[in-house]
């Protein structure tokens, strides 16, 4: 077995795994009993669907799923101070 | 000969990522309340997706059939892991500061809650 060949079915090999515990967050997150379970379930699930894309970045060998990893950190963690900042003041911000 | 050395280790760092998103997603389900979630919550940031985002870059670094665009995308895995590093733990902390602030969470099998008692004896 080569080495592309090898790293395909090694990153198809570990997706069923990442998709069960993205079922996990999932059933959290809607489950939620308060809002802060919510934001932390919905936290978790978009840092790991980075780390996802960046493998499925992989298999597709194309460039653009990697750029939307950055992002997607990035807005997660504008979700969780905009949140926050709710909960304290009772208001956004302008 | 280097190119396995690290796809080998790349792959070595995903399946410690897979194995820490797997207990992650179980304990955000079993445990009690919100400020035990946050522990579950962290192992699945920092042990599940900064670990695999580093082990593919090392894996994208070793394959050799996506040319240049394999560099551009070891690169990006590592900044998206730091900049994960740095960002996940802030939010969840401030998170759990507002959340304890503002009482919305419950805390049952909590016995003791001092910092409350701090806050409420400098309002008075």
């Amino acid at each position: 077995m080569s080495l592309e060949q090898q790293v395909i079915t090694f990153i198809l090999y570990v997706f069923p795994f990442y998709l069960f515990a993205f079922t996990l967050y999932i059933v959290r997150a809607l489950k939620g009993p308060t809002i802060p379970d919510t934001v932390l379930a919905i936290d978790a699930l978009s840092f790991d669907i980075a780390a996802f894309l960046a493998l499925l970045s992989i298999i597709y060998r194309s460039p653009i799923l990697v750029a939307c990893t950055i992002v997607l950190a990035l807005w997660v963690y504008a979700l969780d101070i905009y949140v926050s900042k709710y909960f304290t003041h009772k208001e956004l911000g302008e | 000969m280097i190119n396995e050395v690290f796809v080998y280790v790349g792959e070595a760092l995903v399946l410690i990522g897979v194995f820490c998103d797997i207990a992650a997603a179980i304990g955000m389900l079993r445990f009690p309340n919100f400020y035990t979630r946050m522990h579950a919550a962290t192992v699945g940031t920092i042990g599940g997706a900064v670990v695999p985002l580093i082990g593919v870059a090392l894996m994208a670094l070793g394959c050799d059939w996506l040319g240049s665009y394999r560099f551009f995308l070891a690169g990006a895995s590592i900044v998206a892991g730091i900049l994960i590093m740095l960002l996940a733990p802030v939010g969840t902390h401030v998170l759990a500061q507002a959340t304890h602030k503002a009482g919305l969470a419950p805390k049952k099998p909590l016995l003791f809650d001092h910092l409350e008692e701090e806050q409420r004896g400098e309002k008075k």
